[in-house]
């Protein structure tokens, strides 16, 4: 038995390789995704071991929290600690040091922004040995105010060398320094992407705002004293909150944080992978349904012979094991270009992942080689029973078996789950918020739809097909085909519908978001002109930007607004600091209770969503656990309903923002015009100060929609790319299908060219034939997407999705997008059908 | 053994042009020692409006003769022609063209796509040519097939003399100068298929219809109007106006 399916296997390696393909994709997917979460998740570790390296023990302020938004922002304190650390037994050197914001701006003035990665300035820490590998590689350390010692990708991108002045940008504005040396870390020209201002230790305290104190210390022990021996003896010399960690702690917690965040993006990616695998699973069932339907005189004639029904089904699966096996390694190999690939689409997306050796752990290939197998064996499984059903005379004796009628129970289950869902559907798309409906009918109408496909195939072919009628026999010959076998038609195109049903959900919810944008910014923005980093990454502005805006001749009024980290019932949501006596003029946040002239440093103004959901009235109080400085308990000062502005559920003072370390960066500042103050003429005094802080983007309310929306965009591309592969896979499906179609009506084929059909016309046929299930399959995934991405719209309306938009024409766009894919599709099948040999075809009797 | 006249009738001999000709036709396959001749020097013509039929043993070449004819096999070396049109050269898209507008084809069995009813069956090849259809010869075709109450019926649902007589039906729609029929009742029973021969037979009678057809069955060939033998690759006897009796022993004779 084993031979037979291992000949039979080679003597069909076309189709094998089609088939595997679908499968390979998929599996190419999940083995990118854990590849490149290994990848960034050692180079992480890489990373925090460098830093640590040379150090045993770390003295910093205590955090309530960590995770990656507080990674790395402790609590600064007062720098003569120093003096009872060097004091303590066993310490052979302790050196403290300040991080903050820097931005370096190149030879043209421009920021040197690095994709996702914070701009540091620090203080040089001597000794060397205690400065986490950061050193020298040439010129000289920085020594009094007007120094300054740069990592090395930064000299390499800018061009700075010893001896150049070059402008740097600290929260209170600009300074001119001369660079003095270029320094790397060990062997990386700079830290995770990131970029690095060193200045000698007084200058940093100074122009960071950090005058007399330290973020950390870092301490090295005596030869023979433990890293735990030391962390102990220090911390009882700490004052209250300090604490004292070990360099493995340091990194263990760091790897977590980062692990955390990777996380949510690892399982998003894997999502993906899971869509890709059901869709070529589609393909698979299929591909296997038609080869056992070709096979069934050769299953019979091995039943004649005597193979038992057990050894036909057994030699199908092992097929799919063996075409899964293949199809894994194939995915295997793929994944690590997949992997380089979506580290390339990470680095568009701003999200740049530094560079380390590609990371392949056993899980990795073990879950890569069971997922494929798994998913073709158990796609092949129905059609292995479908091969034994047959009784072997009959099967010998049957020429052209036709098409089975689509079961009455499949139709009635089918069109239960199908209006079921979309009772649901029509329920999250007229009461909004409902998005665990949503989700659930989005489901059954798949599943309804998946079912009741056969069905669905031929109401919409003898729809679509009727005007092609019109066009000749060749389409209409096509047409027919493709009505032939309603099911084979039907998985065919529901693998291309499942992948377009996804790309038109996302295109409906990003189109909506963009239309509410624009809702929000014309409904609840007062502001005149907007100002935000450039970089969607980049931390934040200077405050000092909107204190010079404030002198601008014809200013109204400038609200800035802050983010701090904060956790609130144990989950991380960031907390808005506005300043009250300005947010008014410039913003319309609905305040439905309370007054936000009575908010103060020591009370919250929360959404009314949460507000709703804490049972908090004005005048209760809020506990908000700050990573610095512990759990606050603030009084609620008010609620507010719209959360779409400002992005959060929670808003405090600018006093409380400092006080508990949130960030010193405004993320946005809102300027108002004064009464009768035209905006052009407003205009160029904005830009000349806007000038002298490059990574700030002025924006009217106009412009900044516009680039709010090309953001959307932008996410859009990205998301709908990884869907891409879904819709790769469902076309070589198409190809596989009309492939094993072309072989099975050789004789047709022959017939047709006989009497007169020219190869011209043959290839036609094939290629309607494609197009109807393109477009059957594109039409479906339409419909069902826009459904789809109006009930999510809808559901999602209280995250600030006011406004459904339906993209019509590039729905449409899509659909024809389709069509001409199943052109393409249909070249390979269509070369093979002309060139069908006449003579054999019509000969063999 | 006899010696066959026919081979010395040169093929322009005379004011008529006939409907089908070969000239001197060797098809071989193979080469070198591995090589078979399937058609060893044939040269045979087919006159207009007659009723010829190919005979002779399996492996005499008799088919090969006629898919050479018909353009679907090209020859080593000699011609074939069709009218005064010689098909040697002419290239696959012109013999494809030559088949749909000038041919008309009867196989022994899958002769009908299975998706189009037996109307659509009949006027597949004025489809195929955008040609438009003589509604009156459409229906004389078919009422001379006696299928007129079977034209929306799809394959399936036909018997299989009744799939050989859409077949017919279609070999005449476009009013071809010549029908190939290669073994046309091979797959039927013997009443369905005198059935066909007899349709065979009024379309040359009545429609004046040029017909040329491959058979190993004597009873089929007694339809004919000369019978042409095969053995070997060469044609070795030939009969005009032939009973079942004159094919059998004819066949007897070309055994020895």
């Amino acid at each position: 038995m084993r031979r037979v399916v291992l000949k039979g296997l080679l003597a069909r390696k076309l189709r094998l390789v089609l088939t595997a393909v679908s499968i390979s994709l998929g599996v190419a997917f999940v083995t990118g995704t854990f590849v490149l979460g290994d990848t960034m998740t050692a180079t992480f570790d890489q990373l925090y071991e460098g830093l640590t390296e040379g150090t045993d023990v770390t003295v910093r302020g205590e955090s309530a929290f960590t995770d990656t938004t507080t990674l790395g922002a402790t609590k600064p304190f007062d720098a003569a600690v120093v003096d009872r650390i060097e004091a303590v037994d066993g310490v052979s050197a302790a050196a403290g040091s300040v991080t903050g914001y820097a931005l370096i701006l190149d030879k043209s003035g421009q920021p040197v922004q690095p994709g996702g990665a914070p701009t540091l300035g620090a203080s040089y820490t001597t000794p060397e040995e205690l400065a986490g590998g950061f050193t020298l590689r040439s010129g000289s350390a920085p020594h009094g105010p007007s120094q300054v010692v740069i990592d090395a990708a930064t000299a390499g991108k800018t061009g700075y060398a010893p001896g150049d002045r070059a402008t740097i940008l600290f929260t209170d504005g600009p300074r001119d320094y001369t660079v003095v040396g270029v320094a790397g870390f060990g062997e990386a020209d700079n830290l995770a992407g990131a970029t690095i201002a060193t200045f000698d230790l007084a200058t940093a305290q100074q122009v960071l705002g950090k005058v007399g104190q330290f973020d950390t210390i870092a301490v090295r022990g005596e030869d023979g004293v433990s890293a735990d021996e030391l962390r102990d003896r220090i911390d009882a010399v700490l004052p209250g909150g300090l604490e004292a960690v070990t360099s493995d702690e340091v990194v263990a917690e760091s790897s977590k944080a980062v692990a955390d965040a990777l996380g949510f993006f690892t399982k998003a990616l894997l999502g993906f992978a899971a869509i890709s695998l059901l869709v070529g699973g589609l393909i698979i069932w299929n591909t296997f349904s038609i080869l056992v339907a070709q096979r069934t005189r050769e299953l019979a004639l091995l039943r004649a012979v005597g193979a038992s029904r057990r050894q036909v089904r057994l030699s199908v699966v092992a097929e799919a094991l063996v075409i899964g096996l293949v199809a894994a390694a194939l995915g295997l190999g793929l994944g690590l270009g997949v992997a380089a690939g979506l580290r390339a689409v990470l680095g568009v997306a701003g999200i740049e992942v530094p560079t380390t050796t590609l990371q392949v752990e056993p899980r990795t290939v073990v879950a890569a080689l069971l997922v494929g197998v798994v998913v073709t064996v158990l796609a092949a499984l129905l059609p292995a029973r479908q091969a034994t059903k047959v009784a072997p005379v009959a099967a010998l004796r049957a020429v052209d078996a036709p098409a089975k009628p689509v079961g009455r129970l499949r139709v009635l289950l089918g069109a239960a789950l199908t209006l079921l869902g979309a009772a649901g559907l029509g329920w999250a798309i007229a009461d909004e918020g409902q998005l665990g409906v949503a989700g659930v009918a989005m489901l059954l109408t798949l599943a309804g739809v998946l079912v009741l496909a056969p069905v669905l195939a031929v109401a919409v072919t003898r729809l679509v097909g009727a005007p092609l009628a019109r066009l000749g026999t060749t389409a209409t010959l096509a047409r027919r085909n493709a009505l032939r076998n309603p099911r084979r038609t039907a998985s065919t195109a529901t693998a291309l519908m499942i992948g377009l049903a996804l790309v038109s959900t996302v295109t409906v919810v990003a189109s909506s978001m963009k239309a509410s944008v624009a809702d929000v910014i014309a409904d609840s923005s007062r502001a005149d002109f907007i100002l935000k980093a450039a970089s969607a990454a980049a931390p934040g502005l200077p405050p000092a930007l909107a204190e010079q805006l404030r002198g601008v001749e014809g200013v109204g009024t400038v609200a800035e607004m802050r983010l701090a980290p904060a956790q609130v019932d144990g989950g991380t949501t960031m907390v808005a600091a506005v300043d009250p006596a300005t947010i008014e003029a410039a913003a319309n946040l609905e305040v439905s209770s309370g007054a936000l002239a009575t908010l103060d440093d020591t009370s919250v103004f929360v959404s009314d969503d949460v507000a709703a959901a804490h049972g908090w009235v004005v005048g209760d109080h809020a506990e908000v656990t700050y990573a610095q400085t512990g759990v606050q308990r603030f009084t609620v000062a008010g609620t507010y309903g719209n959360t779409s502005l400002l992005g959060t559920d929670y808003v405090t003072t600018l006093g409380a923002n400092a006080a508990n370390g949130g960030s010193e960066l405004d993320v946005a500042v809102l300027v108002v015009a004064a009464d009768g103050v035209a905006l052009e003429e407003l205009r160029p005094g904005l830009e000349a100060v806007a000038a002298t802080y490059p990574s700030a983007q002025l924006d009217d309310a106009a412009s900044f929609t516009e680039a709010q929306g090309q953001t959307i965009d932008q996410l859009l591309a990205i998301v709908t790319m990884l869907l891409l592969l879904a819709v790769v896979i469902a076309l070589l499906g198409i190809v596989n299908t009309l492939a094993l179609s072309v072989f099975e009506r050789t004789r047709e084929l022959g017939l047709l060219r006989a009497v007169g059909m020219t190869r011209r016309q043959v290839r036609s046929v094939v290629r309607w034939e494609s197009v109807i299930v393109a477009v059957l399959g594109a039409l479906l995934g339409a419909v069902l997407g826009l459904a789809c991405g109006a009930a999510l719209t809808r559901g999602l309306a209280g995250e600030g999705l006011s406004v459904v938009d339906v993209p019509g024409t590039r729905l449409a766009l899509y659909v024809v997008a389709a069509a001409l894919a199943g052109v393409l599709a249909a070249i390979g099948p269509a070369r093979r059908a002309a060139k069908v040999d006449v003579l054999r075809a019509v000969a063999t009797a | 053994m006899s010696a066959p006249s026919t081979t010395s009738a040169p093929p322009s001999a005379g004011p008529p042009v006939p409907a089908a000709a070969v000239v001197a036709a060797v098809k071989s396959y193979g080469s070198g020692d591995a090589s078979v001749r399937a058609l060893d020097g044939v040269t045979v013509v087919f006159e207009r409006s007659r009723f010829t039929a190919i005979m002779g043993p399996s492996g005499s070449g008799k088919s090969t003769l006629l898919h050479c004819l018909a353009g679907l096999d090209t020859l080593t070396s000699g011609d074939a022609r069709l009218g005064e049109q010689s098909l040697t050269g002419l290239s696959e898209k012109r013999l494809t063209l030559l088949r749909r507008d000038r041919m008309g084809f009867v196989f022994q069995a899958f002769n009908l796509l299975p998706t189009l009813t037996a109307a659509e069956n009949i006027r597949l090849p004025l489809d195929l040519a955008g040609r438009s259809l003589d509604r009156e010869w459409f229906d004389t075709v078919v009422r001379a097939v006696g299928l007129a109450d079977r034209l929306d019926h799809t394959p399936a649902q036909l018997s299989g003399g009744q799939q050989q007589r859409v077949a017919a039906a279609r070999a005449l729609v476009t009013r071809p100068e010549i029908v190939f029929a290669d073994e046309p009742t091979g797959a039927l029973d013997s009443r369905s298929g005198a059935d066909l021969l007899a349709f065979l037979r009024r379309a040359v009678d009545e429609f004046g219809q040029t017909i040329v057809m491959v058979t190993h069955d004597p009873v089929a060939a007694a339809h004919a109007d000369r019978v042409v033998f095969l053995a070997d690759g060469r044609i070795r006897d030939e009969l005009s106006a032939p009973t079942t009796d004159a094919v059998l022993d004819a066949m007897k004779r070309l055994g020895n």
